[in-house]
C-alpha cells in the first residue's frame, strides 16, 4: 500500500525527515512512536501533500505510484486520508456542506454517483452513530466551539464518511479523556478493514492498548531507528525514549 | 501634465457653470412648485459647494479616496433624458420578490408605469419627490445627521443644488411595510450621465418597515449616481434598510446616508457593495434618543481596477444607545478597498455600546484595503470597542480543506463564500438575505469566470 524510500524532507530550509524507510502493507495497522519533534507530523504532512514540505530526497510509493509530485486533493481522491494532529477551525462553513462537497469530491473521482441531500444525510447519520456524536455537528461550523476532544472525533468521523484506502491519523488520541479516547478507538476499530491501512502516529503507548498494531516503527530525530511487533510499544512505554536518542546520536 | 487637484478644479468650474445656467433657465422647483426657501437652500448649497470644489484626498475625510476621475469627466444631467422605454422583464430581473411593493427609477427619474405601488398598506406612502409635501421637502433637505467639515460634505451640497428626483416613503404611526424595494436602473448614454438622486426614508413612532434599495446600470458605459438619503426613525419604529450597489464596472456611485434615531428605535443596515469603477459609500447615524440601536453590516467586493469607499460616521449624542458597525472586505485583482469608521460619544452619553470591526480579505498580492477607525470617546462609562485585520486566506486552512478532496479553486470559494456569508447571515427577513444573497453568488460565479 505505502512504500516510503529513503525519504529526506526539509522545511524551511532545515531537514527534518533524514531518511525514513518504511514498508505498509495493504490491510495492515502501523504504529509510529517518537519523541517531540522527532518528525512525526513532518511525515503525516508530506503523505497528505502540504506544499511547505519539500521532498529533497527519495520518495513515496502508494500503490505503486510516486506520489511526490500530487496536489494533496488528488491524494484525497485516490483514498489517503490525514486526520490532524490541530484540526483547524472554519468559521461559516458547516461540516454538512463541507462534508458533502468532500465526499462527494471523492465519489466523483472514483466514478460514483454523487450523493444527493437525502443521501449523504444517511450516510451521515450511520457514520456519526458510530462515533457517539450528536447530528447537530451537521449544521456546526467546522471544529468551531468544539473541545479538543470533539475535534478528534470529527476527524474520524470524517474519515469514516471517506472511506479512505490509506489513513493517517496523527496523534489522534493526545488531549482525549480515557472516555473520550475509548469512543475513537471504537471508531477506529470499527474503521479497520482488509485492504484498508492505517499509520497511527502516537507519542504515547496508550492508544495502542485500544488499536492494537501489527507493528510499530519508532521515528527519532527524522528517522525510523527501530521496529518491532507491538511489544516494542510496550517497551517504549517502560523505558521511554532515552534510549533511542542516545543511539540515534551516536 | 496636469495634477489631479488643479483637473479637478476645472472640472468644478465647470460644473458650476452649468449649474448656474440651469438656475438662470428654470430656477429649482421640486414638483412644480417654487418655495422661495427651498431655493434659497438650493443656491446656498451651491455657493457652497463652489467655494469648497470637489473634496481631494487633502480633505481628511477622502485622503483614501480621490475623485479627479470622476471630476475629470463630463457629465450630462441624465434626467433631462426623458422617459424611459424599458421593458418590464429588465425590471422583473432585479425585483427582489415577484410580488413586493416597488418603486423604480430610470436615470434618476420616478417611472410610474415600471413601478408597483397600487397595494401599499394602510398609513404607508411611497411617492416620488415631486409628489413630497412641503414637511417633507424641509426632511429631506435637513443637514447630515453627523458634522463633518463642509469641505467632506461638497458632494451632498451638489446634490441639493441640482436634485431633482427621488423617492420617499412614509410610514405613519404604528405601520407596516414589509418589504418596499427601491430600484434605480441607470442607462449609460453617449454622453456620461449624472443622476442627483435625493431620498427620504420616515418611520413614524411604532412602524417597521424593511427598505431594500438596489442601484444597477444597464449595460456598459460610464455614468455617476450621486444619492443622498435622509432617514428619520422616530420612537420605537424598526427600519431595516438593505442596500445593493451592483453599478456598471464603468460607473461611478456617491452616495450619502443620513439616519437620525430616536428613543427606543431600531436602525439595521446591510451594503452590499460591489459594483462601479469608483464608489464611495457614506452612511452617518446620529443616535439621538435613549435605547436607539444602530446594528450596521456591509460587505465590500472588489476586483480588476474598482476603488470601493464605506466610510460611516456613528454619534451617540444620548446616553444608553447601541451601535454596532460589522463590515467586510473582499479585494482582488489591484483593487482597493477603503473602509472609515467614526464612533462618536457625547460627554453625557453614558452607558453607550459602541463596536467597530473591520475584517479584510487580500485575494491578489495587488490589492490594497485602507482601514481607518476613528474613536472620540467623551464619556466615561461606556463600552467601546473596535478591530480591524487584513490578511489573506489562511494557508492551513485551505489545506485542510484540500486534504480532503477540495480542489483550490473549490477550497477558496468556500472560505470566501464563508466570510461573506456570515454577515448575510444577520440580514432580517428571508426575501432580503436570499436577494443579497443572490447579488453574491452572481459576482462569485462571474470571478470564476476565465
Ligand atoms: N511548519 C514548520 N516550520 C518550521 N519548523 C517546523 C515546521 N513544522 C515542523 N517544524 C520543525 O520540525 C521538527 C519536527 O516537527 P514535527 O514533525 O511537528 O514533530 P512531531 O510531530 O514529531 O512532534 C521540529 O523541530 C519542528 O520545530
Ligand atoms: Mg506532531
Amino acid at each position: 500500500m505505502l512504500n516510503i524510500e529513503n525519504l529526506h524532507v526539509e522545511v524551511e530550509g532545515k531537514e527534518i525527515l533524514r531518511g525514513v524507510d518504511l514498508v505498509l502493507p495493504a490491510g495492515e495497522v502501523h504504529a509510529v512512536m517518537g519523541p517531540n519533534g522527532s518528525g512525526k507530523s513532518t511525515l503525516a504532512h508530506v503523505l497528505a501533500g502540504h506544499e511547505g514540505y519539500n521532498v529533497t530526497q527519495g520518495r513515496i510509493l502508494y500503490r505503486g505510484h510516486d506520489l511526490t509530485a500530487m496536489e494533496p486533493e488528488e491524494r484525497a481522491r485516490e483514498g489517503i486520508f490525514l486526520a490532524f494532529q490541530y484540526p483547524v477551525e472554519i468559521p461559516g462553513v458547516t461540516n454538512a456542506n463541507f462534508l458533502k462537497s468532500a465526499v462527494n469530491a471523492v465519489r466523483k473521482h472514483r466514478g460514483e454517483p454523487e450523493l444527493d441531500a437525502i443521501e449523504f444525510l444517511k450516510l451521515a447519520r450511520d457514520k456519526l452513530a458510530l462515533l457517539r456524536m450528536d447530528e447537530k455537528l451537521l449544521s456546526r461550523a467546522i471544529n468551531i466551539g468544539f473541545s479538543g476532544g470533539e475535534k478528534k472525533r470529527n476527524e474520524i468521523f470524517q474519515m469514516a464518511m471517506l472511506d479512505p484506502q490509506l489513513a493517517v491519523l496523527d496523534e489522534t488520541d493526545s488531549g482525549l479523556d480515557i472516555d473520550a479516547l475509548q469512543v475513537v478507538a471504537d471508531g477506529i476499530n470499527a474503521l479497520r478493514r482488509p485492504g484498508r491501512s492505517i499509520l497511527m502516529i502516537t507519542h504515547y503507548q496508550r492508544l495502542l492498548n485500544y488499536v492494537v498494531p501489527d507493528w510499530v516503527h519508532v521515528l527519532v530525530r527524522g528517522r525510523i531507528v527501530k521496529s518491532g511487533g507491538k511489544e516494542l510499544a510496550q517497551e517504549l512505554e517502560a523505558k521511554g525514549y532515552a534510549d533511542m536518542i542516545k543511539a540515534a546520536a551516536a | 501634465m496636469m495634477n489631479a487637484d488643479s483637473s479637478i478644479a476645472i472640472a468644478h468650474d465647470r460644473f458650476i457653470a452649468i449649474a448656474h445656467d440651469r438656475f438662470a433657465e428654470a430656477g429649482t422647483p421640486l414638483g412644480g412648485v417654487r418655495l422661495p426657501w427651498l431655493e434659497s437652500l438650493r443656491r446656498d448649497a451651491l455657493e457652497r459647494f463652489r467655494r469648497t470644489g470637489f473634496p481631494t484626498t487633502k480633505v481628511e475625510a477622502w485622503k483614501f479616496t480621490n475623485l479627479a476621475p470622476l471630476a475629470r469627466t463630463d457629465f450630462v444631467e441624465a434626467i433631462a433624458q426623458g422617459v424611459a422605454d424599458i421593458a418590464t422583464a429588465v425590471v422583473d430581473g432585479y425585483r427582489l420578490t415577484p410580488d413586493c411593493h416597488l418603486a423604480v427609477f430610470v436615470d434618476g427619474r420616478f417611472q410610474p408605469a415600471l413601478s408597483d405601488l397600487g397595494r401599499l398598506p394602510a398609513g404607508t406612502r411611497v411617492v416620488s419627490l415631486s409628489q413630497a409635501d412641503e414637511a417633507d421637502l424641509r426632511l429631506v433637505t435637513a443637514p447630515p445627521a453627523v458634522d463633518d467639515a463642509p469641505s467632506a460634505r461638497a458632494l451632498v451640497e451638489f446634490n441639493t443644488a441640482l436634485m431633482q428626483d427621488g423617492v420617499v416613503v412614509h410610514l405613519g404611526r404604528g405601520a407596516v411595510l414589509d418589504p418596499v424595494q427601491l430600484l434605480f436602473l441607470t442607462r449609460p448614454g453617449a454622453a456620461p450621465r449624472v443622476a442627483h438622486v435625493r431620498n427620504l426614508l420616515v418611520a413614524e413612532a411604532g412602524s417597521s418597515a424593511t427598505v431594500v434599495e438596489t442601484h444597477v446600470g444597464l449595460g456598459r458605459g460610464v455614468y455617476w449616481t450621486n444619492a443622498v438619503t435622509q432617514v428619520v426613525v422616530a420612537s420605537n419604529a424598526v427600519l431595516r434598510h438593505y442596500k445593493l450597489q451592483a453599478e456598471d464596472e464603468a460607473a461611478f456611485h456617491t452616495a450619502a446616508t443620513s439616519v437620525r434615531l430616536q428613543r427606543n428605535s431600531a436602525y439595521r443596515a446591510f451594503m452590499l457593495s460591489l459594483g462601479a469603477r469608483l464608489a464611495r459609500n457614506e452612511l452617518d447615524v446620529l443616535l439621538a434618543g435613549e435605547n436607539g440601536e444602530a446594528r450596521l453590516a456591509g460587505a465590500t467586493l472588489a476586483r480588476g481596477d474598482q476603488h470601493l469607499d464605506t466610510t460611516l460616521r456613528v454619534e451617540h449624542a444620548t446616553a444608553r444607545a447601541s451601535s454596532d458597525q460589522d463590515f467586510r472586505n473582499v479585494v482582488d485583482g489591484r483593487a482597493h478597498a477603503v473602509f472609515q469608521g467614526r464612533i462618536r460619544v457625547a460627554p453625557d452619553a453614558q452607558k453607550t455600546d459602541a463596536r467597530q470591526i473591520n475584517r479584510s480579505l487580500l485575494l491578489s498580492p495587488a490589492a490594497v484595503a485602507d482601514s481607518k477607525p476613528e474613536l472620540e470617546i467623551l464619556a466615561d462609562d461606556v463600552r467601546c470597542s473596535h478591530g480591524a485585520t487584513v490578511g489573506d486566506l489562511d494557508k492551513d486552512v485551505l489545506f485542510y480543506l484540500r486534504a480532503r478532496g477540495l480542489d483550490e479553486a473549490e477550497a477558496r470559494a468556500t472560505l470566501i463564500d464563508a466570510f461573506v456569508g456570515e454577515l448575510l447571515d444577520g440580514i432580517e427577513g428571508e426575501p432580503a438575505q436570499a436577494y443579497l444573497r443572490r447579488a453574491f453568488a452572481d459576482w462569485t460565479r462571474k470571478g470564476a469566470r476565465p
